[in-house]
Formats: structure tokens, sequence, C-alpha cells
């Protein structure tokens, strides 16, 4: 963490001049539409460090997704910057080469500007370690040549959870799903994966007891919309995207109600209870009538606030620099900001229970003013 | 204990010439399975766990408890049970699951103590996190069978040692003289031990390899009316049968020290071993080296060893005195004598502590391995020669220093490479902490890695809460690819630690600070087969980790810091929290998840002090008796009651009514599980 800080505080101190230069070309990328779609990522973080450890007591969280995208943006940073710096370096010698990263698009042609940014010590430029590609800006940029599991994907148990975050519209639901799992299968190199458990807005288990718990999630969520999320989700299931499927979060009364309107029924029901010893019994009862396996989990529904991925993504301590300053208006992009979906996906190697690949994919709208 | 094969032991001084005939058909066999073996792959992740069981005769009426020396009996009694051949229903899980499919029987072994008995589960556990709440179960099962094969007054209990072994009078049953030919102890007959001829040529083998009686000595703690400086009245000095009678008239029973004398004082400790299959070679040699520095921790955490031969010890593990009992190095192997004809000194006994690491990981430093290391570099030149690699080479090399105890004549006519039997001859008397087993002959199940340190526990909910821990551990350090690398000789000195009264509170360890790798940088990743022009000058780009002085890798930290984390601004996350962070990013439903937080509550409570170890509840136990003179004695009547008190935890256990309302201090030890 010390390190982090170090760092932290090496980006704060430069970067200004650099984003003049960069605004201009950015917007420049971005043309005339008033709309840009990002996509954040944070890699494999099952090896990544520290951003991994769940603090004790911290039973509701979303702890590792903003730690694991802040250290994953920093590391780009870093890569990016010191391999440019090298690019750059060919590219005086005359051996620059079309830089063969189809994905990267138009990321690496500023060779000059770059060799002086890194030569003053900045923060490196947006363009560096992101990358836009029809219109989705991905921060940090993604090297796909990277993904992929060691072993056939048969061997893995492939879980995704999939948050649909409340900013985001609803009738959208079913292109998020798709996106999300798209990319989750492309990181993975897998062509389905076994469990794709999907998190409502606005659910939890609160309150003193297990009762009244299970009692307040009764009128939580919105059944209707859940309802016809649900079919989007069966779909993929019937296209053999999801080899099962799930919810999270649905206390026994939502459960019923639900059980009684879908045509795919969820296999699980991820809960979020302070003692896991303390599942409310009409919950407990219901999935086992019902044939649904109750699993244990640790997140927040609200996993993504606005707040949280502007802070991520601003000029501050700990921003990645990408959206301008709110306040000078210098510094990046701006606009309205809205978090839409989030991701989580695990590939546990089944007959050995060793975690190879976790991480985490976030969808985001800016929408210029 | 391995190997039980019938046939013609050799006594020493005939053995002692056959032992490099073993050796160099031992170091064929094994370069044979090497070969065969380093190429198998993704075997699943297997385990097994082992308990050991003493077996005492106790009758409220009966004004003392003894250990039954029956266990041919009951072996027989089990082997004989028509009902037990094949299947067993398992009992429900504490988590409320049951299991649908009956599952193998589970096995029962003899052991080096003629009272005690060893069980295995029927079959190894897999890794399905609901299979892991079977464990608690299938030992109490086990527990449940082994009292079944009983007579009505003999029981099968959990205490490390038994607290009077080898105290003057009776403490057997049936009673037998001491002074035998083969042990040749003072304290304790020759038939204490299993009378298969293995166990009594190992016994006296080693005694006559070292030229005179082991000599097991632990200090005593010092209590009130404890005379100081304290001289063991249990010693006889005009014993006058045995040439080793001499032995303590020549300063073997130093003051202030319980003396021990024979092979049973340390082999006749119950353990609690696990052994998991690694998916290839190379995990194994991880999962061996990463493992290996939570030994020390392990064993302060389990500690359960506070009394020896009616004494209270000031020491709280059992560890350091197995280490005694067998070590059979000679007056010029330890130094005490010039080198004339030995082959070199010998820092540590056959039962000790690690002293090598063997993985081929990048993040193994030469500064962690042991620069005095002893090998034997004619072997480590013909393992080097049949192909293996450097460092594994210089483990089993390390291994081979040793003479092989046990030698049965008829396997010395034909060397059979389809055995392994002349390799596990030197492979299985070598007891360190961590085992590293290549896979038998047979090559049909995995390489595999054994952590043996732990003490074994009163209950069967604390040996499977410690035993699904470890397993849970080696997935997050696999997971997570952690990093505990330090220097070997720390871990020894760790493991001394371990020893001191109440090291789980009052002790630190050393422990490596930082257990995560640096991240990978872009277009290094093992996925890149065919570089692109960005990603070869990226990968190149950056400079290697900076490595720093190896003693700043590690510090002095408390079991609590270990296995908790250091508070709000240390940087160590501690072992739960990181098992809590596996736990959170695999499915796992609710009352598997339940039940795996009362184990993890368990441990975090033992390391924390809110529960007391098994060492500091006997101890409290003992004071609190009111036949206890606070002299540091044992008494007979203090060892019925303790022994009594325990076999009621069990009973309470296998009724499964919790511990609660128990008296005695119970509710430290467990609490309100």
């Amino acid at each position: 963490m010390r390190l982090l800080k170090l760092l932290y505080l090496f980006l704060v101190e430069t970067g200004q001049s650099i984003w003049l230069f960069l605004t201009g070309k950015r917007k420049r990328l971005v043309g005339n539409r008033n709309m840009t779609k990002l996509i954040l990522s944070t890699g494999n973080i099952v090896s990544g460090g520290p951003s991994i450890i769940r603090k004790p007591g911290a039973y509701r969280s979303n702890l590792e997704l903003t730690n694991s995208l802040r250290s994953n943006f920093l590391a780009a940073q870093e890569d990016y910057a010191a391999a440019a710096a090298d690019d750059d370096g060919e590219a005086q010698d005359g051996k620059s080469q079309a830089n063969g990263d189809a994905e990267n698009g138009a990321a690496k042609s500023n060779g000059n500007a770059l060799h002086v940014n890194t030569a003053t010590g900045g923060r490196p430029p947006v363009s560096v370690w992101t990358a836009e590609r029809d219109g989705v800006l991905y921060i940090p940029r993604i090297d796909w040549s990277e993904a992929g599991l060691q072993e056939e994907p048969s061997q893995y148990n492939i879980t995704v959870k999939l948050f649909f975050l409340p900013s985001a519209s609803v009738d959208r639901r079913a292109q998020f799903a798709k996106e999300a799992l798209d990319l989750v299968l492309k990181e993975l190199g897998a062509p389905a994966v076994d469990l794709l458990i999907v998190s409502f807005p606005g659910m939890s288990f609160e309150g003193d007891c297990e009762w009244e718990a299970d009692r307040q999630n009764a009128v939580q969520g919105n059944d209707e919309e859940e309802l016809a999320t649900w079919a989007a989700i069966e779909d993929l299931h019937r296209t053999g995207l999801a080899k099962s499927i799930g919810l999270a979060e649905f206390g026994s009364e939502k459960l019923a109600r639900f059980l009684q309107k879908v045509q795919v029924r969820p296999a699980v029901n991820q809960i979020n209870i302070k003692n896991c010893c303390n599942v409310p019994p009409p919950l407990t009862k219901l999935a086992k009538e019902e044939g649904i396996e109750l699993l244990a989990h640790s997140d927040c529904t609200d996993i993504l606030p606005e707040g949280t991925l502007r802070e991520l993504l601003g000029q501050g301590l700990g921003g990645a620099g990408i959206l301008a300053d709110p306040d000078t208006g210098v510094g990046g992009l701006k606009g309205d900001l809205a978090p839409q979906w989030v991701v989580k996906y695990t590939a546990v190697v089944r007959d050995r229970g060793v975690i190879e690949n976790k991480g985490y994919f976030a969808g985001a709208e800016l929408t210029e003013a | 204990m391995g190997l039980l094969a019938l046939g013609t032991a050799l006594d020493w001084p005939e053995a002692k010439t056959r032992a490099h005939h073993v050796r160099a058909w031992g170091i064929k066999q094994l370069l044979e399975i090497w070969n065969k073996a380093k190429v198998k792959e993704r075997d699943a992740m297997l385990w097994g766990d082992e308990v050991e069981y003493l077996v005492v005769t106790y009758s409220k009426d009966e004004p003392k408890v003894l250990l039954s020396l029956r266990q041919a009996d009951i072996l027989a009694a089990l082997a004989d049970d028509k009902t037990l051949a094949k299947e067993v229903t398992p009992p429900a899980s504490p988590g409320g699951t049951k299991p649908k499919e009956k599952y193998p029987s589970p096995v029962f072994h003899p052991e080096f103590g003629r009272f005690m008995l060893e069980a295995t589960p029927g079959k190894p556990w897999g890794i399905d996190f609901k299979e892991l709440l079977h464990v608690e179960p299938d030992m109490k099962l086990r527990r449940a069978i082994a009292k079944d094969h009983m007579l009505p007054n003999e029981y099968p209990i959990t205490l490390t040692t038994f607290p009077r072994i080898g105290s003057p009078g009776v403490f057997t049953d049936p009673h037998y003289p001491v002074s035998g030919p083969k042990l040749r102890s003072q304290f304790v007959p020759d038939e204490i031990a299993n009378p298969h001829i293995r166990f009594p040529t190992l016994a006296a083998n080693i005694r006559s390899r070292r030229g005179r009686k082991v000599q097991v000595n632990v200090p005593v703690f010092r209590d009130e009316n404890t005379p100081w400086p304290w001289k063991d009245p249990t010693v006889n000095y005009d014993l006058h049968n045995w040439p080793e009678d001499g032995d303590v008239r020549n300063g073997a029973a130093p003051d202030n020290f319980i003396h021990m004398d024979a092979m049973a004082f340390g082999m006749g400790s119950c353990c609690l071993q696990i052994t998991f299959q690694a998916k290839n070679i190379t995990e194994g040699r991880k999962m061996y080296d990463q493992l290996s520095p939570l030994g020390p921790i392990l064993l302060a955490l389990t500690a359960a060893t506070p009394i020896y031969k009616g004494f209270l010890a000031d020491t709280d593990v059992r560890w350091n005195q197995i280490s005694k009992a067998v070590d059979d190095r000679t007056a010029e192997e330890l130094g005490e004598k010039p080198l004339q004809n030995d082959r070199w000194r010998i820092p540590k006994s056959r039962y000790a502590s690690n002293s090598t690491y063997i993985s081929e990981d990048p993040r193994l430093r030469e500064e962690y391995l042991d620069p005095n290391l002893v090998i034997d570099p004619e072997i480590k030149q013909q393992l080097l020669d049949g192909g293996m690699d450097d460092r594994l080479a210089t483990h089993f090399a390390h291994l081979f220093i040793r003479d092989p105890i046990v030698i049965f004549n008829e396997d010395l006519e034909v060397l059979d490479l389809s055995k392994t039997d002349h390799f596990e001859n030197i492979q299985s008397t070598n007891w360190q902490h961590m085992r590293f087993k290549p896979p038998p002959a047979d090559n049909n199940i995995g390489w595999r890695v054994e952590f043996r340190p732990m003490e074994i526990q009163i209950t069967d909910f604390e040996n499977a809460a410690f035993s699904v821990f470890m397993v849970l551990i080696t997935r997050v350090i696999l997971s997570f690819d952690l990093n505990f690398y330090i220097p070997i000789t720390k871990v020894d000195e760790n493991m001394e630690t371990a020893h001191k009264r109440d090291a789980v509170l009052q002790e630190k360890f050393w422990f490596r600070r930082n257990l995560f790798s640096s991240r990978p940088s872009r277009g290094s990743g093992s996925g890149t087969t065919t570089p692109r022009s960005g990603g070869g000058s990226r990968a190149n780009s950056r400079p290697p980790s900076p490595i720093g002085p190896v003693e700043d890798e590690y510090k002095l930290m408390t079991v609590n810091e270990i296995i908790n984390g250091e508070d709000d601004d240390g940087e160590f996350p501690g072992l739960i929290p990181l098992v809590e962070s596996y736990l959170d990013s695999v499915n796992v439903d609710v009352a598997t998840r339940c039940q795996l937080a009362r184990y993890l509550d368990l441990i975090r409570k033992r390391a924390n002090g809110e529960l007391w170890t098994a060492a500091k509840w006997i101890r409290e136990f003992v004071k609190g008796h009111e036949g206890y003179e606070k002299d540091s004695v044992v008494s007979e009547e203090v060892n019925k009651d303790l022994v009594g008190k325990v076999i009621e935890i069990g009973e309470r256990e296998a009724k499964g009514e919790g511990f609660r309302g128990l008296g005695a201090g119970v509710e430290k030890l467990l609490g309100g599980f």
C-alpha cells in the first residue's frame, strides 16, 4: 500500500500540462459524437497482490473492485509509459513498425510527444495506456493476446456475476448482459460459462435478525423489471452461453413470486448475510423444496456508485486522470458519467480448487453536455 | 509407520555392513520412479488425514488409568468385523448435509506404541467444499468404530502423550517389568512397543548405532514447591542389567530435566498429519517449500504436550522429544568426538525440521538455503547423472546421508525396480516436518506432500478444523501464488521457539512480510508465444524487480499476527483473512460456509488467546486439581481425573451435545462450540 501512495503523489504532482495536449487529442478521436462508452477492467487479480484481501469485518464491500481497478490503472500507466518510451526510441532509429495491435487502434502514433512526457516524469497520456475502438474507450487498454486459461475450458468451473447498477436503463439490460458476457468469454477464451448470476439493484438482507431481513427483502427491488431482465438471461442460457443461471439476494417471498413467472428456474440464489449461519428459515425451506442452492457471497449490490467511478477516473489522489477536473474543467473528458454494469468472473480449476483467473469488467457511459 | 513386510531383520552390526547396499539400490529405485512419474500431469487435489489415538483403560471406580497394550487384539477385532468390511454410511455432518452414498470404511493401522492406533479415511478426500464437511463426521465415526472394538473400559483418546508413561509403578495393562533386552530402558518395558519385528529392531538398532540409549531430556516446569535444582526422582542410578545402565551415571540425566531413555517416549506420541496430492511434480515441490515455514506456526498453535513421565514440563509440544527419541547419531556425528569412523558431522536428528527447499521457483533465493547442508556428494552425482536437477538431487542426497535402520535380509537378494522398498527405507525414516513423496512404484497416484508438525487435538472438531484449515491454506497458496519463503535456518529457529511454554501467545516467530509476488508486467505473460512488435519491447523495458537484502524480507511476528493479520497500520494480511478472501471467490453454499466459519473461528480464537491450547488447558487442569501440590508432579490421581475429563469431552462430542457445562475450564479450551 505504501508503494501505491507514493505513486499517487508522483502522479498528482505532474500531468496537468500533458492534459492540455491530450484533451485536444481526445476530442479529435471522439469526433462529434457526444457519447463515449467506457470499459474498465482489472485484469486477473488473483495473483495481483493485496487488492484481493478482505479486511476482517468487511462483509459487504466493493473494495476488491475499486482497489483492483485502481491498481490495474496504475500498473498499465507504468507499463505502457515505459513501453512507449522504448517504441519512441525505435522510431527515432527508423525501425518503427506498424504497431500490429489492431485492438489498440489509434493509441500508438504519438511518439515524440510521449518522449517528452516520459522524459519529464509525467503521468503518461491517456492515449498511451487506454485504447479507443469503435467509440469504446478501454481503460486500460486490453492485450487480448494474454487472454485465455492454461488448460482447456472444460477443466474449469467458470462463474460470472453480473451487477445491474441503479443508474442504468432497465430497457438496455439485455444489451448490457450480452456485452458483459462477451467480454468475459473473450478474456477467458471460453465458449460458455458454467453459472451466470444476476444481481439487481436495491436488494439486500438488512435488519437485526434473519426473519426481519427476509421480511424487508420482500418489498425491495422491482419484480416486473427483474422478470423482464430474467427473460434476457434465459436467452443466454438457451443459446448455451450460460450453462446455468442464478439470482442474488432474493428473500423467500420475492423468490416464491419470481419462481411462478419464470420459464428457466434459477439454479442458485446467492445471498449475503452478516452471519452465514443465520439464513432466514423460510428461505432455507423454500430453497430446499425448489432445489435451489443457496450460495454465500460478500459483495455489495451497489458495487460501483457514480461518485466512486468519478473518483476512480478523476484527477484527484488515486484517480486515473481520465476525467476533467469538475471545478477547473482542466484535464480530460467532460460530461455526465453513468455506470451501467459490473461483471465479476472467476475460473476455478474443477478438481483442484485453485482459482486461476478472477477479475472484473465495468461498463459506463459518458455523455458530453 | 510405513513398511511392515515380514522377514529376518538384521541386528545393527550386520545391518551397518549392508547400509551402503540399501542406499545404492534405493537411489536406483528413486531414479526409476522419478523418470516414470516426472511427467505425470493434472492429478486431482486429493488429500488425507491421519489421526492417532492412545488406548487407555479407565473406570470411575479404579484408582488408576492405564495404557492398554491390546493394540493387536483391537486391530484383529476390527479386521474380523464383517459388517465393517467394505462400506459405511457416514453420519450427518454438523452442517446438516447427509452424505448420500456410502463410502469405504475407515482404515485402522498399527503404530509404534503398543498402546496406539492410527485411523485414516477409507478413501482420500477431494476439494469439493461439501466434502470438507464429511471430515469431522468421518473422524467421529472412526473413533466410534474403534471404541466398539475395545473392551468396555477401554477408550481411544487423542492426547499427544500419556501423562504418566514411564513413571515408576504400574502404567500399562497388563504390567511388564522394565529393563528388557531391546529397549534396555529403566522406565518402560520392551512390551511397550508394537511386537512386530520392525519396531523393536528399529528401537534396538537406533540404540546400538548410537552406542548408548537415546537421551530425551525435557526441562521441568518450576512451580512454587518444586525443589531446585530439581533432580528427576525417578532415575535409578543403581541399575546394572545392561551396559547402557551406566548412561545415567555418566551424566545422561542432568539437573532440572525430566529424563527419558527410550524411543517409546517420542514415537509414542500422537500427531495429526495431512497429505496432499499435487497436480504434478512442480506443484508438489512448490507446496513442500511454501508449507515448510508454516510448520512451526501450526506446531505452536496446536500445542498439546505439557506433561512427561508424570511431571509438568516447561515446554508445550512433543516435537523435540520425538527428535531425541530416534536420534541415532554417533558421538562422532554429533561432534563429541573427532571424525574417525563416520563420514560426517550431522547437525540434526533424523526427526527434525526440514533442511532443504526443493522447488525451482525463481522466487527461491540462494540465501534461503542452508549453507551448511550435509549431503552425500556421490549420491548427488548419481542422481544428476540420472537426469535429476540439482535442487531435487540435493534434497535426496541430504536424506541419504542416513543409514537404513531396519534391513530385512530377504530384500537384499535381488534388486526389484518395480518396487520402492529400499528408497522408502531411507525416505520414511527421515522424519522431517514436511515430506515430499514420489508416487508409488505402480505410479497410480501422484506426487504428494505431507505436513507433519501438528499435534493431535482432544476433539475431532478441532482435528477436523486444523485439517480443513491446512487444506484451504494450500488452495490459497496456489490460487494467490503466495510466497512464504524465509531462510530455512529461520524455520529451524521458529521450531525451537514453538516449544516454549505458551509460545502461541508469548513468543514471536520469523515470518515473511510480503506474501505477494510482484505483478507480472504486460507483454511478459506466459501465454505470449509470438510477441508482436510492441509486446517484445514492452517486456524488455521493464526492469526486474529490485531485490533487497534478504533480512528485509522477514520480521518477528506473533502467531496472532500471522493467523489473524496485523492491526490497522500493519501490512501483513493474516492467513485467515486470506482464506476468507479465497472462500469469497469460490462458490460455497451457505451451510458449508457456516461450518467452515466455525473451523476458522476456532483457529482465530486459539491464535488470539480467546481460547486456550490443549497444552494450556492441561496445565491449568493440573494446577487447579486439589491433589496437585505445586511441585510439578502429576500424580496418579490427577492423571486419572485428567484422562477422565478427556473421556467425558469425547463422550459429549460423540453424542453431538456440544461442550458447554463440562467445567474444569473446558469452556476456555472449546468455547461455545
